[in-house]
């Protein structure tokens, strides 16, 4: 099993003019080849950005202000941009949340995916065309080649999103990125996504990182899970282990939030809101919203510990608290 | 959506294919196209139907000076006391207007989509300088300047060079209304998800400025540069009317400037190109006001 992405220690600032806010603040963690990895979190809690930064696409006034990206062994934050544009699309494919806008209204699915293709590949247009047309009938899409010929307002959303992953598949990435794919679809096309992002994996040995705020998902989909809360990692661990045996007061908040069939309880919000990353609260960042805070929660932070095999978790009182929940 | 998709469809409606679409339902913007299109052939062909040449004094000489309208199928729109037939001048005139709108207007789209763009684009110190620029060009009495260096050109510089002086200037200050949509538009577009997944995918910058932003900031560009030909054919007049034209190239702010000296016995001389400039700069109108809601994703029929 070999590391595909690791990120370390990265911290990336966005200096607006309210403050600089720290979005991703000493974030850690490695995608293994075949193990796909889940990065969960509330909105804000910067997984999106911690992709874009890995990706090296951060927009202004964002800014990688340290730590370190290697894929496959080779850092990328010494590459040039040039080299950079041979990796995005090419090594590590990105699919973004919202299909709607993420295709250019202006240009057919066939010259969307060609653009990619012949970007990547020196292929003539009539081999980009052909190939386009595969890659739409890998992601399941029928009569390929008429909606080659198709605008993206002619398509449904789940139509797009497949059109979405059948380009970041173009350039054959190792790599796939799949940022909340599913939000803004309905119900019965999320399954269908889901499943195509599965099969897809297997069938061109690509790996995958799914970003979703959605612990049903990582269950569904994952095998490692990232749980990042306001720019920090809360806890890492193997997705079983996250939900038999959350040690951070935070992922087993996220999971008392998911509805289950399986049992009658109650669903539980997390009181609060994400904090405010210009000032973010002082020791554990979690603290203000947290159930099991004490006063060493609100003066120190706490370090990222090794709590098990492959297991991490960033708190105080992993040790005295049992998070479990009641069968 | 909401169009009918027959799946034997050989291609795709594109956008162009849909707003025209929409075009075709509106009857304002028909007619509007069919004025410019009416105007656009007036101005090339026009040569061929005018009885005499471009600022000939040959009534003078020959006894038709004067004429009212309607009497002398000759000259059906009348001559000026200086012997300029009307008719004659508005067909010649028809050019010089299409030249001082369609050029005028050119320079002005050129300029403003390049500050327009660099301003949005790059969002630095080089961005805040050149929407700076374009403030300082908005809010300056563009006329009065028009107006000076039209003189001051005529005097200086180009002797001879007449209307095409008074293009230059035109399409010089007629461009930070472009800017500042195309400024605004590139802010709005850059932030939507195709450009981040084009440069996620490996696209570079110039690429996604030219085929993903750029082209969608087209449609608000063209209704306003439409919109703007026919305010530069509106100065133009202004020009002439105010004597900073040129006197030997047939416009009708020329002829209307003319006969205003002698409205009161000779209404004709500028009654009738008045009529032309009016309906000409109507026919702009409706076609932009067309081309906007035809364009507009989110008017939807």
């Amino acid at each position: 099993m070999g590391e595909l992405l690791r990120v370390d220690d990265l911290r990336t600032y966005f200096y607006t003019e309210a403050g600089v806010v720290k979005a991703v603040d000493g974030v850690s963690f490695v995608a293994n080849e075949g193990e796909p990895l889940g990065l969960v979190g509330e909105s804000g809690s910067g997984k999106t950005v911690t992709v874009l930064a890995a990706m090296g696409i951060v927009s202004r006034p964002g800014k990688i202000v340290s730590g370190k990206i290697f894929f496959k062994g080779e850092e990328l934050d010494h590459k040039s941009e040039k080299e950079m544009r041979k990796i995005r699309g090419k090594k590590i494919g990105y699919v973004s949340q919202d299909p709607n806008s993420s295709l250019d209204p202006l240009f057919t699915v066939g010259n969307q995916l060609v653009e990619v293709i012949r970007t990547h590949f020196e292929d003539t247009k009539d081999q980009a065309w052909d190939k386009g047309v595969k890659l739409l009938k890998l992601v399941g899409i029928p009569e390929a080649d008429t909606r080659m010929r198709s605008y993206p307002h002619e398509l449904s959303g789940g139509m797009k999103q497949r059109v979405a992953i059948a380009r970041a598949l173009a350039g054959e990435p190792e790599l796939l990125v799949a940022d909340e794919p599913t939000t803004n679809l309905d119900v019965t096309i999320q399954a269908q996504v889901l499943d195509l992002l599965k099969t897809l994996g297997k069938q061109l040995n690509m790996s995958l990182i799914l970003i979703t705020h959605d612990m049903g998902l990582i269950a569904e989909m994952t095998k490692r899970v990232v749980v990042l809360y306001a720019g920090k990692v809360a806890e890492e661990a193997s997705t079983l282990e996250v939900f038999q045996t959350p040690k951070h007061p935070y992922t087993a908040a996220l999971l008392a939030s998911v509805p289950r069939l399986d049992r009658k309880e109650v669903l539980v919000p997390i009181g609060g809101g994400i904090p405010n990353l210009i000032t973010p609260p002082s020791g554990c960042r979690f603290h203000p919203r947290c159930a099991y805070a004490k006063q060493i929660c609100i003066d120190q932070i706490p370090p990222l510990e090794e709590s098990g095999q492959r297991r991490l978790v960033a708190c105080h009182r992993w040790k005295e608290i049992d998070l479990r929940r009641k069968a | 959506m909401t169009e009918a998709k027959p799946a034997t469809k050989q291609r795709g409606a594109s956008q162009a294919a849909v707003a025209w679409r929409r075009f075709r339902k509106n009857k304002s913007a028909l007619a509007g196209a069919t004025v410019v299109g009416f105007f656009i052939f007036v101005a090339v062909y026009g040569v061929f139907f005018a009885p005499l040449p471009s600022r000939s004094f040959w009534c003078l000489y020959n006894s038709c000076a004067d004429l009212p309208p309607f009497q002398n199928w000759a000259h059906p729109l009348g001559t000026e006391p200086s012997g300029i037939d009307v008719f004659s001048e508005i067909l010649h005139g028809a050019l010089g207007d299409l030249y001082v709108g369609v050029v005028a207007t050119a320079i002005s789209v050129l300029i403003g989509l390049l500050v327009g763009a660099l301003a949005g684009y790059r969002s630095g110190v080089s961005g805040a300088l050149l929407l700076g620029i374009t403030q300082i060009f908005f809010v300056i009495p563009v006329l009065i300047l028009i107006l000076l260096f039209a003189r001051i050109g005529q005097l200086l510089v180009a002797h001879g060079l007449g209307l095409t002086l008074i293009v230059v200037i035109l399409g010089i200050f007629g461009w930070p209304t472009i800017a500042f949509v195309t400024r605004g538009e590139i802010l709005r577009i850059k932030e939507l998800e195709f450009v981040q997944a084009a440069r996620s995918l490996g696209a570079s910058n110039t690429r996604i400025l030219f085929r993903h932003i750029l082209l969608n900031v087209l449609s608000p560009i063209i209704v306003l540069a439409s919109l703007l030909v026919a305010g530069n054919i509106l100065t133009e007049v202004v020009i002439s009317f105010l004597g900073f034209g040129d006197p030997s190239t047939s416009t009708w702010g020329l002829l209307l400037q003319e006969g205003f000296s002698y409205v009161r016995t000779s209404w004709w001389v500028s009654v009738f190109p008045g009529i032309a400039v009016v309906v000409a700069v109507l026919g702009f109108n409706l076609l932009g006001d067309g081309l906007s809601d035809a364009l507009n994703p989110r008017i939807r029929e």
